[in-house]
């Protein structure tokens, strides 16, 4: 039922793994076409590990109940680092956000992925996210600083105010200082910028 | 360029205009523009001239150190610009080397139709002084939508208030510099339009462009106490917004009123003054943005001329060939509904089926 035009000339299971490449971001036909017969001249017990691989990955990773990061461990490696500062928290849309802050190797302290960012457009509200355990998380572990690192678009810049209003009582509360240009994205931000601007953060109003 | 209706001659002129300000005054989405059952639009145009070029500048003139721009439009969103050849890092980039001011029979409206119509001319004219702008009108925009939803979806629970303090705090500063720069603009834009009404009316018309900022807005313009008054006047008409589902204050609801003789021109215009006051105001455009890069904009004319009686149009092409003159591309479906100034004074081509015959 999909894809007979690009992929005629093919026979059906390779077609269909070619399709499945497609469906991935970033893949175009081409690239998907490569894969597909660089994965077939692979030895079977590589083909097994790379099927394994996806299997366990899918069943297995979840969420740390603590940080929402990605995780197979009820604890993420990240909240389980003793070594890691406890009173500091930096608070992020997704796991990609939180790995490109961990590329700088600036930061010591702990995380909270929100997963996502508010957008009434989108329906997604505050309750949608992962806000009240960090209301929570800041109340009962006692954290004495939270930096916000989120996109500042207008979502971005909702999010953290209003998370600001939230977290006041509580704690300081700090955003990264963007010396990112309007409207770029945190995950693409080279880890220099992303160093300075975390060095850089200021108090929210 | 002359042509039947549905052969493409509004199309070019978008093409232009796009190139020369990112935007097409007959859409908002890139998707309305790239050809249906297409991925992709691309626009691109040699435009000669430059500084130096005195009364050269213009599509396709003998560009012997001419930019060729290119801009292209995805479905899926998203643009690349380049200029000679080159990817730039941002669209705006492009905005430069061809200004284009557009006239279309839309702009008729502009006097007797609604407050948006107005300020859809005037954020235009702030486009071309100040490219920014875009970028602070797409993000208030998209902090009204938010909002708007917000509210119909009911999403803020417990929260609510705060939640509508946050979009408060950031539309009381985006929406400060809109009516900031709006009122700016108009300041500039104002003795030029009265000069032109004067000249237009033959003699003693006097116009003023009266801004009314869609926020009470005290003294003199100043960024902090503006935006102190917006902040609070959102928070005032919350409970209003609730039950209207209408955000009642900020740079979306500004007005700006046209007055002849102290009287709003919308109620108590004739007909015959309101055309004149949309020239006037076209003109006044046309003049700012000369004296601001000191080089005359390209001037597109979509299907504007011929609803223009032959006195105007004289006095249209009067202006436009005084000085060095601006180049103008007119659109029309057919040469007849010219005074003879104008056809002697033009190159005809003819638009049929999306291509240029001689
Ligand atoms: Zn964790």
């Amino acid at each position: 039922m999909t894809c007979e035009i690009p992929l005629s000339g093919f026979t059906r299971p390779l077609a269909r793994l070619i399709d499945q490449f497609e469906r991935l971001p970033g893949i175009g036909p081409r690239t998907a076409q490569r894969l597909a017969l660089h994965l077939l001249r692979q030895p079977e017990e590589q083909i097994h590990s790379f099927a394994d691989a996806l299997l366990a990955a899918r069943s297995q990773v979840g969420q740390c109940q603590s940080c929402f990061h990605l995780s197979a461990e009820p604890l993420c490696e990240i909240c389980r680092n003793q070594e890691r500062h406890t009173g500091i928290l930096c608070v992020v849309a997704d796991s990609r956000d939180l790995l490109a802050l961990e590329r700088t190797r600036e930061y010591k302290g702990q995380y909270h992925v929100l997963g996502g960012l508010i957008s009434p457009m989108d329906g997604v509200g505050p309750e949608l996210l992962h806000i009240q355990p960090l209301v929570n998380r800041v109340d009962r572990d006692q954290i004495s600083e939270v930096i916000l690192a989120l996109t500042p678009s207008v979502e971005g810049d909702t999010t953290s105010l209003y998370l600001a209003r939230l977290l006041k009582p509580f704690t300081q509360v700090s955003r990264i200082a963007y010396g990112l240009p309007v409207g770029s994205e945190l995950e693409y931000a080279d880890e220099v910028t992303l160093a300075r601007a975390l060095e850089g953060r200021r108090p929210m109003e | 360029m002359i042509g039947s209706n549905g052969e493409g001659k509004s199309n070019l002129l978008e093409a232009v205009e796009l190139l020369g300000s990112l935007r097409s005054h007959r859409c908002s989405s890139d998707r309305d523009l790239i050809q249906q059952g297409q991925a992709t639009a691309l626009v691109r145009g040699l435009c000669g001239g430059g500084p130096g070029g005195r009364g050269e500048a213009g599509v396709g003139a003998g560009a012997s150190q001419g930019d060729a721009l290119e801009l292209e439009l995805r479905r899926q969103g998203g643009r690349q610009a380049r200029r000679n050849g080159k990817l730039l890092e941002r669209q705006l980039d492009l905005v430069g080397p061809l200004r284009c001011v557009g006239f279309s029979a839309l702009d008729l409206e502009l006097v007797r139709g609604e407050p948006a119509l107005r300020r859809q001319w005037l954020d235009r004219v702030v486009l071309q002084l100040e490219p920014v702008y875009a970028e602070l009108l797409s993000r208030y925009g998209r902090l009204l939508r938010q909002r708007a939803q917000l509210l119909r979806r009911g999403l803020g629970g417990a929260h609510l208030a705060d939640l509508l303090d946050a979009f408060d705090q950031q539309m009381a500063l985006i929406g400060t510099r809109l009516h900031r720069r709006r009122r700016r603009a108009l300041l500039r834009l104002e003795p030029l339009a009265a000069a032109w009404q004067r000249h237009l009316s033959g003699g003693n018309e006097q116009l003023l462009l009266h801004y009314q900022p869609g926020t009470v807005l005290e003294g003199e313009e100043a960024e902090a106490p503006w935006r102190e008054a917006l902040a609070w006047q959102l928070r005032q008409q919350r409970d209003s917004e609730l039950r209207l589902g209408q955000c009642g204050v900020g740079p979306h609801r500004d007005e700006i009123q046209l007055q002849l003789g102290g009287q709003p021109a919308r109620r108590y215009g004739s007909a015959g003054q309101q055309r004149s006051l949309v020239l006037a105001l076209k003109l006044a455009e046309l003049e700012l943005i000369r004296q601001l890069w000191g080089e005359p904009p390209l001037l597109l004319l979509d299907d504007v001329l011929a609803e223009l009686d032959p006195t105007r149009q004289q006095l249209l092409l009067e202006a436009v060939g005084q000085g060095e003159g601006y180049q103008c591309l007119v659109s029309a479906t057919h040469l007849g509904s010219f005074s003879d100034d104008w056809s002697k004074t033009s190159q005809v081509i003819r638009v049929e089926k999306g291509l240029i015959g001689a």
